[in-house]
């Protein structure tokens, strides 16, 4: 089947654009699980309860969710919301990232201009570049790696050995950068991707300690030269890893690797609702939620280029609209009940078969009653994939 | 951030030298095809765009105007304020002579109250930043004069000083953006440091309006709240290329660079429109901020027979590199950057500097009225001659003034009323925003003729008028 898809790619891609344009009709080769039910958080609807709306960070923990927020640390835990502030013993309202350590049940923050900070026990312990190895104190991201705490700063990449107290820095004098500005880390059991803004995805090998790069292969910031032929573009603003996949969001599209092939999507030819993407994360190897400056595009099933993306139609639409998509293509609409005001969505989380979103104004959860990975029914002969999908 | 650039010119060289001698032909059977595309990012011209001779790229970014999709419109604005605050972000505290690179206490009144740094680090660049902060103020200065926010509430410019070196600028600019809570902010010269401070403007949602750093790259990030005044080295290799190979007729050209991000990135666009053009570097040397001896590299290139020698550094090493030229009895075309442009490179050069050209992004010798007031008021002020640096910032600084008084206090309104001034008239001249929101008014030819700089426009160079 795979095959079968490929061939329809490159006979696409190959294909005269006047023939492309009036090409069969597309119908979806199964159905995509859509979030329609949602709840929506803001500080008003919460009576303070979430004490800012502007949404950075999201970390499942358990059933719990930690908030990362322009105004501090929030726990929202059996339906009920904990804060802490500066008054708290936050270092710095401005949480930017979080990661859970799973070996101590340790919270890490990254500190937008205040560097990061431990939370354990009811108390932060705070690390700036003047009292430990931080490169510095623009943090954008933290994750954990076995012993080790990565922190993505804004002039490079930083390591903390829990173990043994020791800092490693990686800049461009021990690191494949072109340029330093780390915007993004995401650590799995044997790699550690990091985003490096202007310099494209850095990643560690974990057993052989080596450090490569992945850049854009025209080495052009104006333009996209091929689609597939590598990353996108070396703005870079978030790398995820699962199931082997690499997926790689920059402010120009979203790229995935599955350490062979490449695969570029943009909203000219796929279901991402803007290019501007602040951050991808993937739940698997064939799926990736991108949140843009113009709702959530979520790529449900690679193989056959079956999008879901939430948005607001119009500015003044009370609730957001589910667009479900083939390539660009769209199939149909689906009502939601997501009535959070602006779609522009900084943060995504996924806790068990619910989705959580994070936004410039507010926090939402879809409801993931009866969730399904994939497409239902695929392959089946009522929903087979019938067209190739159009450059708009 | 181009890493590949290197190999991409060894391939394209690859490609492009077998092509050398019939580029024209070229030239003219792509021509119809490049014309119909009406909308050109950075006014490339059709020979200087990537890849042009072989493929037409999938995608082409910064043709569509930059959105802000986001929620910030929504803020209520404040009730009450007692001053509207402006930052400002800029190496403004310099080395102390003869002990270089050591800290310092510094006082600067701004606002008539008194700013002391203690211990602060010290940056090269702090007679750009300097400055840039005098036009700054000057702009603040005038408003207020004219009875401030709407006539009721004054400005106020609060300054926090950023060292290249420390990348310390990323931090300031969130203090700024938090802990000051500005409502726009003026900043910075250096391209590394000028790149991290957006990026957290974009976090914290604030605009931020660049009017010293020419990186090309700087707006090449789709990031909606960013502004730059000045013409970048973009425009500025563009006409320095067409002066170089279209003009003088050059073939071989050398460059010889400062090591630094700004070396590396500002030469770019000359690098690639050579190469395109088919006539790639002869060599690429390299040098490091603060080196006084560069023979090496110059028997190297005297080696090479350029006929030409360009260099991307600071005025200083710029004018060290043309002197020792000279003394070696190299009397090739010396190119630069618009940094060459100062009394300090022309002291050092002396009068034997031979055929000099750089690209410059204003004409200072203009004579229109508004400009010759800036002049005045400014030597009133401070006392002495502004430049490029204070003459950018004091447009920059009134561009975001105006916006202020149009949008109210709110961020995002102000970035709107920012991102529709696509025609500013600036006392540097027109200031022509692009989709990605920078300054593409056409660059000047800076030419060094008897110890005197004279500027010219593209249309001058080619006017047959004028000989070099």
């Amino acid at each position: 089947m795979h095959r079968i898809f490929l061939i329809l790619a490159v006979a696409t891609s190959l294909a005269p654009k006047g023939l492309c344009q009036s090409g069969p009709t597309i119908t979806l080769a199964g159905e995509p699980y859509v979030y329609k039910e949602w709840e929506s958080f803001t500080e008003e609807s919460t009576h303070g309860g979430l004490i800012n709306d502007h949404i950075f960070f999201l970390e499942a923990d358990g059933d719990s969710l930690w908030i990362g927020t322009e105004g501090g640390l929030v726990l929202y835990e059996n339906g009920k919301w904990k804060s802490w502030t500066e008054e708290d013993g936050l270092p710095w309202k401005v949480v930017m990232g979080l990661a859970k350590d799973p070996r101590t049940g340790e919270l890490w923050l990254a500190l937008f201009g205040e560097g990061i900070a431990r939370f354990s026990g009811g108390h932060f312990e705070h690390f700036t570049q003047m009292n430990s190895g931080l490169l510095n104190d623009v943090v954008y991201g933290v994750d954990i790696q076995g012993d080790n705490v990565w922190v993505a700063t804004t002039a490079g990449i930083s390591r903390y050995n829990q173990v043994t107290g020791e800092w490693a820095v990686f800049n461009e004098k021990h690191a494949p950068m072109e340029e330093v500005w780390t915007y993004n880390v995401d650590a799995a059991e044997d790699r550690v991707y990091f985003a490096v803004w202007g310099g494209g995805i850095l990643e560690w090998d974990v057993k052989t300690q080596v450090w490569t790069d992945y850049v854009d292969p025209d080495g052009e910031m104006e333009i996209d030269l091929y689609r597939d032929d590598g990353l996108v573009h070396v703005i870079t603003t978030s790398a995820s890893y699962i199931d082997n996949v690499l997926w790689a969001g920059t402010y120009f599209g979203l790229s995935r690797y599955d350490r062979r092939n490449w695969r570029g999507y943009m909203d000219i030819d796929s279901g991402l609702p803007s290019n501007f993407i602040n951050l991808a994360v993937g739940r698997n190897g064939t799926s990736c939620y991108s949140c843009t400056d113009k709702g959530l595009g979520v790529l449900v099933d690679f193989e056959t280029d079956t999008w879901v993306t939430y948005k607001q139609d119009t500015e003044d639409a009370e609730t957001w609209t589910a667009h479900v998509m083939v390539g660009n293509q769209e199939i149909k609409t689906m009502s939601t009940n997501l009535d959070l005001p602006n779609h522009f969505t900084i943060c995504v989380e996924f806790m068990g078969d619910d989705v959580w979103i994070g936004t410039g104004h507010g926090l939402a959860r879809g409801i993931g009653n009866g969730y399904y990975d994939g497409l239902r029914g695929k392959g089946s002969s009522a929903g087979s994939f019938k067209g190739p999908t159009n450059p708009k | 951030m181009r890493r590949s650039s290197i190999l991409l010119v060894v391939t394209v060289i690859g490609f492009a030298l077998p092509f050398t001698t019939d580029i024209s032909a070229q030239t003219t059977a792509f021509a119809s095809k490049a014309e119909s595309d009406t909308v050109k990012y950075g006014k490339t011209p059709w020979e200087y765009e990537p890849y042009n001779r072989f493929e037409k790229p999938y995608n082409r970014f910064f043709l569509d105007t930059l959105e802000y999709p986001g929620y910030g419109r929504h803020i209520p604005e404040p009730e009450y304020v007692d001053s509207v605050k402006i930052g400002f972000i800029g190496p403004i505290i310099g080395p102390i002579p003869g002990l270089p690179g050591s800290l310092k206490t510094l006082e600067l009144k701004v606002n008539q109250r008194v700013i002391r740094w203690d211990g602060y680090p010290v940056s090269h660049l702090a007679p750009i930043g300097t400055k840039m902060l005098q036009g700054t103020q000057l702009a603040v200065e005038q408003a207020n004069a004219r009875g401030g926010y709407r006539g009721k509430i004054p400005y106020s410019l609060i300054v926090r000083n950023d060292n290249g070196n420390w990348r310390s600028s990323g931090r300031e600019t969130i203090m700024l953006a938090y802990k000051d809570s500005v409502w726009a902010i003026l900043g910075t010269v250096d391209g590394a440091n000028s790149h991290i401070a957006i990026r957290a403007a974009l976090k914290a949602e604030i605009p931020v309006m660049n009017t010293a750093d020419t990186d090309p790259t700087f707006v090449e990030t789709r990031i909606p709240w960013v502004f730059r005044c000045i013409t970048d080295d973009r425009q500025m290799c563009y006409l320095l290329a067409d002066f170089a190979f279209k003009k003088l007729g050059l073939k071989r050209i050398a460059a010889l660079r400062a090591v630094n991000r700004y070396g590396r990135m500002s030469i770019d666009e000359f690098r690639d429109a050579a190469t395109r053009l088919g006539h790639p570097f002869m060599a690429e040397l390299q040098y490091e901020e603060g080196d006084t001896d560069f023979s090496r590299q110059l028997r190297r290139i005297q080696s090479l027979n350029a006929d030409g020698v360009i260099t991307y550094g600071n005025a200083k090493e710029s004018a060290l590199v043309l002197k020792q030229m000279r003394s070696m009895g190299m009397n090739q075309w010396f190119f630069g950057s618009d940094r060459m442009v100062t009394k300090e490179f022309l002291d050092i050069v002396g009068k034997n500097h031979g055929n000099v050209a750089a690209g410059y992004p204003y004409d200072p010798t203009r004579k229109d009225p508004e400009y010759l007031q800036f002049i005045k008021d400014f030597r009133n002020r401070f006392g002495e001659e502004p430049e490029t640096y204070a003459a950018h910032a004091y447009d920059g600084m009134n561009m975001i003034i105006e916006a202020i008084e149009k949008a109210g206090l709110n961020r995002a309104l102000i970035r709107d009323q920012l991102a529709a001034m696509s025609n500013y008239e600036g006392v540097t001249g027109r200031i022509e925003l692009d989709a990605v929101f920078s300054d593409r008014s056409p660059a000047f030819l800076a030419i060094l003729k008897d110890s005197k700089l004279e500027f010219y426009t593209q249309d001058e160079i080619f006017s047959d008028k004028i000989e070099f």
